[in-house]
């Protein structure tokens, strides 16, 4: 087990090796340093400034000094047009609460209703509740997540006026979590149609199987038998989708965020591509990386505890 | 159970002096042979079609996906205006459509609002029959305002004009801007999921067929491709290579290629081992051969099902772009562009947002549905599984 566990992560840290790479390659393939539109600044300021940067060095060298930044200094570049002159290692980590908070909200309430709507939908199998949830996860899947948001903010905000139209920053916490209610719930379709439907299938498989009958024959009611085996049977595999659907998540609530002006990684990534602040925006996408890598070790090592074949080196699928 | 079988030593004297001349066949005169089947075979896409044809919800969804493409292709010419044409006096027009607009709906209205009362009888502010009613009257410093409901067109002067679906910010036709970017939006996931397929199909046969030290290191490079965010991937390309239509699709196919790949090698070594691909060798056929005449027709049904999945994800991925700041340089609109375009004036001018997020709506749905009811259809072992 040990081993599996190193050799996963040496490949996840390759890959994150990998990433910083072209991250870099795309920040000085940009022409001209970052200093030269600025009009304050004296030849002989950028002149410095470059030698501070060690942007007046060749390349490689400058590769080593922005690999040994990032991974050791946490010397991720200095944002150029959004925030000038501050850090973008500090502005990502002022940033990270509230993409936190939005995200695991929007991934803890969809589990429990996932659930409910995916055990219902196999409990009547191919009766009406079931038809009418599968129609409901078919437009919740598809339908991608910023248009829930924007129909949302119009309908829900802008016309009723339950909630607040943008991420309400002043307010005292119960009014900051007020105004996230509704960026959480358009971020929370998709995972719950995709659990609802994963369990649905699960479940629907484990009810036909032979020890339901079992159950059933030594006289379990129904409830029973589906609560005490059938339910705590499916639960396994589904332990598996939940935790790479925090990547989606987090994928989506980039848009999400920027349209609600919630003040996370996603708004701030937006933010700098549109004023093309390129080492902030790499910043972002280095953070995303770095926790769907993480997420995907996770995933990987917990199959291996769960399902011993692969880690003895049977693939997957 | 007794047998009426006698040993040829103890046959009757008589029997044994019979000649060949006195035997004759039984049941001359009628033909004996089997009846003949009456069921007509059906090969491999037939059973499909006739499974597809049983999905309502599948056909359906089909017929919708061929109408948003008919439209993709024509609608864009089926009114005067052009996609990028600007009309400074018509900025930010309602929807107005002719037949619907009796109906109530789509009848150019807009409210204005604090308008004082008096002046709405006044024809040089409200032009005749401009004015479709009022609301909220309230009184300011003596002055009754109400907020009106105009029918902007009448109330611009502009009677005969019709946008069917409004105008942006720069008085373009939305309606023209919304199918050609419904079009440009197609071409991109189209472009990008053939050559998906294309480079999926070749990666994933060789390291399939080959298998071994080969396969080892394809599929690690694979592995390592897949563990890359596709967000980032994107990202990062557009950013590089700018945000024309080619590195777009190219962005999307960076790492769009690796599930095909992943799946087709599965079915490779699935068939690699059969007795009829070992004929076949053994006679001599070149390994092309092997791969593309014997061995890849068998996973054409999952390339053809994973193909239909893989296109709502990829016009997903392309708005999603165009949402980040990374979409189709201006004036060609796509319906990314036009969304992210639309969001920002969401409370004032929602028909700049509504139109295309239904559109890509109804796509999403529509192929998510058509690739649903083909998989089915393809692979009916499959059914019922995510």
């Amino acid at each position: 087990m040990g081993k599996y566990i190193l050799k996963r992560t040496g490949m996840m840290v390759l890959i994150l090796f990998l990433i910083v790479s072209i991250a870099f390659f795309v920040l000085r393939l940009m022409p001209g340093s970052p200093y030269d539109d600025d009009q304050d600044l004296s030849p002989e300021a950028i002149e410095a400034l470059n030698a501070k940067m060690h942007l007046d060095k060749p390349l490689p060298v400058q590769y080593f000094y922005f690999l040994k930044g990032v991974a050791l200094e946490n010397n991720w570049g200095t944002s150029i047009k959004l925030r000038p002159g501050v850090d973008v290692f500090a502005i990502i980590v002022e940033r990270i609460p509230a993409s936190m908070v939005l995200n695991i909200a929007s991934l803890l309430i969809s589990i429990p209703l996932g659930i409910l709507a995916g055990s219902l939908a196999a409990v009547f199998k191919n009766k009406l509740p079931d038809y009418i949830l599968s129609f409901m996860v078919i437009i919740c899947i598809s339908v991608p997540s910023f248009v829930f948001a924007s129909l949302l903010q119009y309908f829900v905000a802008g016309k009723l006026e339950w909630f607040p139209l943008i991420y309400d920053a002043t307010g005292d916490t119960a009014a900051q979590i007020k105004s996230l209610v509704l960026p959480i719930m358009a971020l929370a379709f998709s995972p719950i149609a995709t659990i609802c439907r994963y369990l649905r299938g699960e479940l629907i498989e484990t009810l036909s199987s032979e020890y339901m009958l079992l159950a059933r024959t030594k006289g379990l009611k129904k409830a029973q038998a589906v609560m005490r085996h059938a339910f705590r049977n499916s639960m396994v595999p589904l332990a598996n989708i939940i935790i790479p659907m925090f990547t989606n998540i987090l994928g989506g609530s980039m848009v999400v965020e920027s349209i609600f002006a919630v003040p996370g990684i996603g708004g701030i990534l937006v933010d700098s591509i549109t004023v093309s602040d390129y080492p902030l925006a790499i910043g972002a996408l280095l953070f995303y990386s770095f926790i769907s890598v993480a997420t995907i070790l996770i995933v990987d090592i917990s199959y291996g505890i769960i399902d011993p074949r692969i880690r003895l080196g049977a693939k997957k699928s | 159970m007794s047998m009426n079988y006698v040993s040829p030593d103890k046959l009757p004297e008589e029997l044994g002096k019979l000649m060949a001349e006195q035997f004759e066949f039984a049941n001359t005169g009628e033909k004996i042979m089997d009846e003949e089947l009456k069921t007509v075979s059906r090969g491999f896409f037939k059973d499909a079609l006739f499974r597809l044809k049983r999905n309502k919800a599948a056909i359906a969804a089909f017929w919708i996906i061929c109408l948003m493409v008919v439209m993709a292709i024509f609608a864009p010419n089926m009114n005067e205006f052009t996609f990028s044409e600007q009309h400074p006096d018509f900025t930010n027009m309602p929807p107005r459509i002719p037949v619907l607009e009796d109906l109530g709906i789509f009848n150019g209205q807009r409210v204005l609002t604090n308008r004082r009362l008096d002046s709405l009888e006044n024809p040089e502010k409200f032009p005749a029959g401009s004015v479709l009613g009022y609301s909220n009257p309230h009184e300011v410093r003596g002055v009754t305002l109400v907020d009106v409901e105009v029918n902007y067109y009448k109330y611009i002067g502009a009677d005969d004009t019709y946008f069917w679906f409004g105008t942006d910010n720069m008085g373009r036709d939305v309606w023209t801007r919304l199918w050609r970017g419904t079009r440009v939006s197609l071409i991109i996931a189209f472009a990008a999921v053939m050559t998906d397929v294309v480079i999926g199909v070749i990666y994933g046969a060789i390291a399939g067929y080959y298998g071994g030290k080969i396969d080892f290191f394809m599929m690690r490079f694979c592995e390592i491709l897949n563990a890359f965010p596709r967000v980032v991937v994107c990202t990062l390309f557009i950013m590089l290579f700018g945000s024309g239509m080619l590195s777009m699709i190219l962005a999307l196919c960076v790492r769009g290629w690796v599930p095909t790949a992943r799946m087709v090698r599965a079915q490779f070594l699935r068939f690699r081992g059969r007795e009829y691909v070992m004929a076949a060798q053994t006679m001599g056929v070149p390994d092309r051969a092997l791969i593309f005449r014997h061995i890849l027709p068998n996973s054409i049904g999952p390339i053809i099902t994973r193909t239909m999945v893989a296109i709502p994800s990829a016009i997903f991925t392309e708005s999603f772009l165009a949402y980040i700041g990374l979409g189709l340089a201006p004036p060609e609109p796509s319906i990314g562009t036009m969304l992210s375009a639309g969001q920002k004036v969401l409370l004032q001018y929602p028909h700049l947002t509504l139109f295309p997020a239904l559109a890509i709506s109804i796509l999403m749905i529509a192929f998510n549905l058509f690739g649903n009811g083909l998989r089915d259809a393809l692979d009916p072992t499959q059914r019922g599984q995510e």
